[in-house]
């Protein structure tokens, strides 16, 4: 409910309901994007498109469902455009697109973390888009695996099975992390 | 190999390091974008509200009726004990007569709306029969044009009907009443001297003897606010009654509208038992009158209107009503409803145009002062925290009335209702 009555005082005008929006769900949003592009300034930078754009549409926005779903999708949207306008541009694999998790990466683009997540992310990065995207939107964003289907136009059987390769890799990855 | 749980929970606690200075930065873009949104904003989502709003048709003159009945009969909708035997016998001889007639003279000093346009000095003939209905004509100076202007006003409660005669205009108006009213006239049998019931179920007090014209009269005073149903502040009523026929000669109301206007109504030269018939309370409208906005409707004065106009006043102004009383209620809204269609009309419309706008738009708030104070005239103890409860107070009481000795309905900060008992109640307003 308190979503509702922010989004309303934000239809509105209210800058303080924006400052609630923007506290309680930004760090999430950038974490997810950071999570799917393994790129923290371009995460940043997705994540103020996103709410930029709900700034744009107060007045007349409407969010059916809830607020963190709407904007995460909104992120995972956002990511998505992007990775299709890189790949209009260079005809290569979205995977193929993106920064490599390695340490050639600028240092202001690699995903700022305390040390124990960073092994994290660079196993992430390794994955399979698809599967990287269900992974960080099942675990990190809380979505439900029909909403991510819907959002990668699958079934949801071939979304579980993306998130449970996805975990698979995961798992293989971070345990030769820790074996080494 | 780790398990597939410890990944996810890995995966699940990731944190990213979040650069305070990059947070701030980007949020201070937003609220930039946000302001400078806004400015474009208001004449594009103005609409969704106005469209809401227009879909009640009334006019400036039903806006001012719609007050003026509910702060002239709102005083009639009181319940009827009977305590003490003096005034009981006056209201035993009123009681008596089938119709009347008397004079009456509204004098407002201050601002009670914007575009309210009575004169602020008010005269009239008041016909009531409990048979027929009511009739009022009054003559009143605008004081801004120093015009005088006369309106006849019948109220017809077998018919369910509101006609308004504008003279000088040659426009006349007919509006359908609700049932709720009706039942509440019929009730009363449309009989402004109900406030004698009223005044004998709240504190009086007898005043000395006394002499108005030569007669020599008994009065009664009341200062307690509940005699005027919540439709008003502050409120003194003196009764002077004839001291040989114990028929009212004079009745003086003095109240307070909002907090810089004042009201002084005085009914006088009561005639008792003047014969009358029906014809008398049929309006005849002369041919060449207009008729202007037809099928309007009586505000409703029902818990699901009164949400509504809830409803509306904080997508308006993004919180509640400070008062729910109606004069006060209209008081506030009145301009900033103005400002807002002067803004959203720029040049378009002259003032008197910008004021019958606001009349209109303002319709559909009137149900919460009108249910209000159904709520006090049915003595079920309303208590209104508009000046403390916002919108996005989910859970706090905004108004509670009581609907049986330990039963309150409560409408919530979100506008959610509910039934609670007398210890719910007291735990939700601690």
């Amino acid at each position: 409910m308190e979503d509702n009555l922010l989004i309303w005082k934000l239809n509105h005008g209210s800058a303080d309901a924006l400052c609630r929006i923007y506290e309680k769900y930004r760090d999430d949003l950038v974490r997810i994007a950071a999570g799917l592009l393994n790129n923290m300034s371009v995460a940043e930078d997705v994540v103020q498109e996103v709410f930029l754009t709900l700034v744009r549409s107060a007045g007349r926005c409407e969010i059916r469902k809830n607020l963190k779903g709407y904007l995460t999708t909104c992120v995972a949207n956002k990511i998505h455009d992007l990775n299709s306008k890189k790949s209009a541009q260079n005809p290569v694999s979205l995977d193929d697109i993106e920064p490599a998790a390695s340490d050639s990466q600028e240092p202001d683009q690699r995903v700022a973390c305390d040390e124990e997540f960073e092994n994290v992310y660079k196993a992430i990065a390794q994955l399979p888009y698809e599967q990287k995207e269900v992974v960080v939107l099942h675990l990190q964003g809380r979505m439900k695996f029909r909403e991510i289907a819907e959002l990668q136009g699958t079934s949801i059987k071939t979304t579980i099975s993306r998130y449970g390769y996805g975990l698979d890799k995961l798992r293989s990855m971070l345990s030769s992390e820790v074996e080494r | 190999m780790r398990l597939a749980d410890e990944i996810k929970r890995l995966v699940r606690d990731a944190k990213v390091i979040i650069d305070p200075v990059v947070k701030r930065d980007a949020l201070k873009e937003l609220i930039d974008e946000l302001e400078k949104s806004e400015t474009n904003r208001s004449a594009e989502t103005t609409p969704s509200v106005w469209r809401i709003i227009m879909k009640s048709r009334t006019i400036k003159l039903a806006a001012v009726a719609v007050i003026m009945i509910a702060v002239l009969l709102g005083l009639p909708f009181l319940p009827k004990s009977m305590t003490s035997p003096t005034l009981a016998d006056v209201l035993a001889k009123v009681e008596q007569a089938k119709a009347y007639i008397y004079k009456m003279n509204v004098k407002v000093t201050g601002p009670v709306m914007r575009g309210w346009p009575m004169g602020q000095d008010m005269t009239g003939t008041v016909t009531i029969s409990k048979d027929f209905g009511m009739k009022t004509e009054m003559e009143m100076i605008d004081p801004n044009t120093e015009e005088s202007m006369s309106q006849e006003d019948y109220i017809i409660p077998d018919e369910k009907l509101l006609v308004m005669l504008m003279h000088e205009k040659k426009q006349f108006t007919r509006t359908e009443l609700n049932d709720d009213l009706v039942a509440r006239m019929k009730k009363q049998n449309n009989d402004p001297l109900e406030l004698i019931r009223g005044m004998l179920d709240v504190k009086y007090t007898e005043l000395a003897k006394s002499e108005i014209d030569g007669i020599e009269v008994d009065g009664f005073e009341t200062t307690d606010p509940t005699i005027s149903s919540g439709t008003t502040g502050d409120v003194k009523v003196t009764l002077w009654v004839d001291s040989e026929s114990w028929l009212p000669v004079l009745v003086e109301m003095d109240m307070s509208i909002n907090e810089q206007t004042r009201s002084r109504i005085t009914f006088y030269d009561y005639q008792w038992d003047v014969p009358v018939e029906k014809s008398d309370f049929v309006p005849v409208i002369p041919d060449d009158y207009e008729a202007i906005f037809e099928d309007m409707e009586w505000p409703e004065m029902t818990e699901e209107a009164a949400i509504e106009g809830l409803k509306l006043v904080a997508d308006l102004m993004g919180r509640y009503p400070k008062q729910a009383t109606i004069v006060e209620l209209m008081a506030e809204i009145s301009p900033i409803m103005f400002k807002r269609i002067k803004k959203d009309h720029p040049g378009e419309m002259t003032e008197t145009e910008l004021e019958t706008k606001m009349m209109e738009a303002i319709q559909p708030v009137y149900p919460i002062g009108l249910f209000y104070m159904t709520l006090v005239e049915d003595k079920k103890e309303p208590v209104y925290y508009g000046q403390t409860v916002s919108p996005d107070e989910v859970k706090a009481v905004l108004l509670r009335w009581k609907t049986s000795d330990d039963q309150y309905r409560v409408i919530f900060g979100d506008l959610s209702t509910m039934d609670v008992t007398t210890e719910q109640l007291a735990e939700l307003e601690n």
